[in-house]
């Protein structure tokens, strides 16, 4: 404030109740030494995210196997029987995988009765899939598209995220599974399309989640793109460009907008406590 | 000099910016400068008052928003705000903080009149998600056209140039004040037996670390003679109170609530040791406010708070419960040890309660007569060893008048106006300058900007600048 003689000012310092001899507007060479930049950053590799994006394309071929048995079934090159019984039989195997050494004869007990009730209700159910019969194959078709595509877009894909919904992605596909069940000839058809649907987009994803490695890609992709090569070659070229282009292009695009990433740390960041929410509260005390 | 001060935040509304804005208008007018404040209608408080000191409050019918914040609408307010402007024959437009909305728009219309700018930001922001950088590029914006910005730390000097883009040598740091006449000790209040209060003052909310405060609370379950008062209210007060329950505290932890902010020192004179745990801060001042009631002070160091106090007056510690935990413990510690009793001896200027008031008249006194600000009292802040329990507890009287030579509203005031002169000295900016700085800054903005250009020339023609009637100013009768 009072500038004295230059002889004797003494030294800056970083409070605010000192510097009387400085003007307010006064910048010190020691302006912003504590600032720091991409503190926390994280630079993935190109291995790396492509490895991560086979989730999503997972999920993709997924609903497109879903769709080819629902193909084949329409087209009646496969009876309901055919798909029903080795899909029940892997069904079983990863049941069995999954329960491990925790199975028991009580366990097992406990959830055949879920699945016989669980059957009993969708085979009484499945009637109601025709109640659809009476709107046009292509308004079926696009909403199929649409509900699929939520599906993907809210499918949980590892990250907790606000848009992640695992009961709004579910829901999306089985709706997408009963609008379609209505385009089948039988009510015997339409309870195989509703149990593939279950165990595509239910038991299927438990699986993954589980254990999940990117190589298992390749044998997905394949059976895929072979089965799509009898159905159709459009659809085929569809699936596989839009594999390689999610798999390899877009991973490809995120690596290098990398080099943008400019994060600024300092002193004025709030500090980071774990928030106490009901879960942990007792654990803290 | 006319002065207008500009926020979407005063009375009836509580907090730091008020505070900021009512004690500082308080200051400059009775400096014998003609202050105006302009603040949107809280409920039926609207219209024009005078409110202590014949300070005039202009309360805009603006409906509210978000947050006690005006819809950011940039143009609509501009007649209004033109008008208000014109009227007082406002000569510096001082808005303040960056998230009213309504300080902005003021701030605009007086650099569009020709007026001086200048702006104090009172918060610090991150620069890390979405809303951050929304905010920033806003801030952006308005301090293109701002003649001088204000900070109340260095940190938030920092903070302000990086985000804002601003020059240097266009931001003062100039820091919040404590009235000390207000919050004086009084240790009579303090529990008589052995007990040490630890006072909690501060809203209930995730910013303010409340998380921090749950954990360190059943750390204390065990040691009996160690008990809570915690003031203020928020959406963490379940968890408290969750917490207090389950470690069988009720007896120990005190919730009082909201309180007034006149009341708080009825608190904190209770206590003996202060513990803030905010999360970042620009400024705190609830942490002076403390110590110039004579408690010691334990806080998180986050943000400007290492600046704000002398190593005399505060224990710092990391925001972490540990951290905080051993800075309690060392308090406690000190307290324990040291000879200080809790009445104090009659040569420390205490007198009992009765004549409290007389005390504070006096001081109140002593505080009008214009000190010189720039003595400082080198020699009783020795540098302390942060984390001896040796360091001895000083006396609240002392800690009082401490406080009182490093901040007051006086000295606050007089370096404002410094920043005052300083910018009506400089020339305004002409049209294209605030153009071009727009353009600089953030082009998207020129929408809105040439929208209120137009729309002022449109209002010079209709409302002459010449013609508006000017308010007449209520002369202060001597006292």
């Amino acid at each position: 404030m009072v500038k004295k003689g230059q002889s004797k000012r003494q030294p800056w310092v970083k409070n605010l109740y000192s510097n009387r001899e400085y003007p307010d507007n006064y910048t010190d060479a020691s302006f912003l030494k504590d600032l720091r930049t991409n503190l926390h950053c994280r630079i993935y590799t190109f291995g790396e995210a492509v490895a991560g994006i086979t989730v999503l394309n997972n999920q993709i071929s997924c609903i497109t196997g879903f769709l080819v048995l629902y193909q084949l079934m329409l087209s009646d090159s496969v009876s309901p029987t055919t798909i029903l019984v080795p899909s029940c039989g892997i069904t079983g195997i990863g049941y069995l995988c999954y329960r491990g050494r925790s199975l028991s004869w009580a366990l097992l007990g406990e959830d055949s009765k879920t699945l016989s009730q669980w059957f009993f209700w969708l085979h009484v159910l499945t009637d109601a899939a025709h109640l659809t019969q009476a709107i046009s194959t292509d308004t079926i078709y696009t909403m199929t598209f649409f509900v699929f595509l939520g599906n993907v877009i809210f499918g949980h894909y590892g990250l907790d995220v606000a848009m992640v919904s695992k009961a709004i992605s579910l829901n999306a596909a089985i709706f997408g599974a009963i609008c379609l069940a209505s385009r089948l000839p039988t009510s015997y058809h339409a309870f195989v399309l509703l149990v593939e649907a279950a165990v595509f987009f239910v038991l299927y994803p438990i699986m993954t989640e589980a254990n999940w490695h990117a190589g298992f890609m390749v044998p997905i992709f394949s059976i895929c793109c072979m089965a799509l090569y009898c159905i159709s070659r459009p659809v085929l070229y569809l699936y596989a460009s839009t594999t390689i282009f999610i798999n390899f292009v877009c991973p490809f695009i995120f690596v290098w907008q990398q080099q943008y990433k400019f994060n600024i740390h300092g002193p004025w960041d709030e500090a980071i406590v774990e928030e106490n929410t009901e879960e942990n509260l007792d654990g803290n005390l | 000099m006319r002065i207008c001060m500009v926020s979407d935040f005063f009375y009836p509304s509580i907090g730091g910016v008020e505070e900021h804005v009512y004690n500082l208008s308080q200051m400059l007018l009775s400096l014998g400068h003609k202050i105006v404040v302009l603040t949107h209608a809280y409920g039926d408080c609207s219209g024009i008052r005078y409110v202590t000191g014949y300070l005039k409050v202009y309360y805009l019918p603006i409906k509210v928003c978000y947050n006690q914040c005006i819809l950011p609408t940039a143009v609509c307010n501009v007649p209004m705000l033109r008008a208000v402007l014109l009227r007082e024959r406002v000569e510096v437009v001082h808005g303040h903080s960056a998230f009213s909305a309504l300080a902005h728009e003021a701030l605009m219309v007086g650099s569009l009149l020709g007026l001086k700018t200048v702006f104090t930001d009172h918060s610090l922001f991150g620069f890390a998600d979405l809303s951050a950088a929304l905010t920033n590029n806003l801030l952006e914006v308005n301090l293109g056209m701002v003649n001088h910005a204000i900070c109340v730390s260095h940190i938030g000097k920092e903070n302000t140039v990086l985000r804002a883009r601003v020059a240097k040598n266009r931001v003062s740091v100039i820091p919040n004040a404590v009235d000390t006449a207000l919050f004086t000790p009084d240790p009579q209040k303090r529990p008589s037996n052995d007990i040490i209060n630890i006072v909690v003052a501060s809203r209930l909310v995730y910013r303010k670390g409340i998380d921090l405060l749950a954990g360190i609370i059943p750390r204390f379950k065990n040691t009996p003679n160690i008990n809570f008062i915690i003031v203020g209210d928020g959406p963490k007060r379940d968890l408290l109170e969750e917490i207090r329950e389950k470690t069988n505290m009720q007896e120990r932890v005190q919730m009082v609530g909201a309180v007034e902010h006149n009341k708080v020192r009825d608190f904190l004179v209770r206590g003996h040791i202060f513990l803030n745990t905010s999360l970042t801060e620009a400024y705190c001042m609830a942490i002076v406010e403390a110590a110039s009631c004579g408690l010691q002070v334990v806080s998180t160091s986050v943000g400007g708070i290492p600046e704000v106090l002398p190593k005399s007056l505060i224990l710092l510690a990391e925001p972490e419960i540990d951290a905080i935990y051993a800075a309690i413990l060392i308090a406690i510690d000190r307290h324990r040890k040291s000879s200080f009793k809790v009445s104090p001896p009659v040569a420390n200027g205490h007198l009992p309660s009765e004549a409290n008031g007389k005390v504070k008249r006096r001081r109140r006194r002593k505080a009008d007569t214009p000190t010189s600000p720039t003595q400082l009292p080198a020699s009783s802040a020795p540098p302390a060893d942060q984390n001896s329990p040796a360091e001895p507890v000083m006396c609240p009287y002392r800690c009082n008048e401490l406080v009182e030579t490093l901040y007051n509203w006086e000295d606050v005031a007089l370096r404002t106006v410094k920043v005052y002169d300083r910018v009506s000295n400089e020339r305004p900016f002409t049209t294209s300058e605030l153009v071009f700085a727009v353009w600089q800054h953030g082009s998207w903005f020129l929408v809105f900007f040439v929208v209120a250009h137009f729309l002022m020339r449109l209002l010079e023609l209709w409302r002459p600048r010449k013609r508006v009637e000017l308010a007449q100013d209520v002369q202060r009768t001597a006292s």
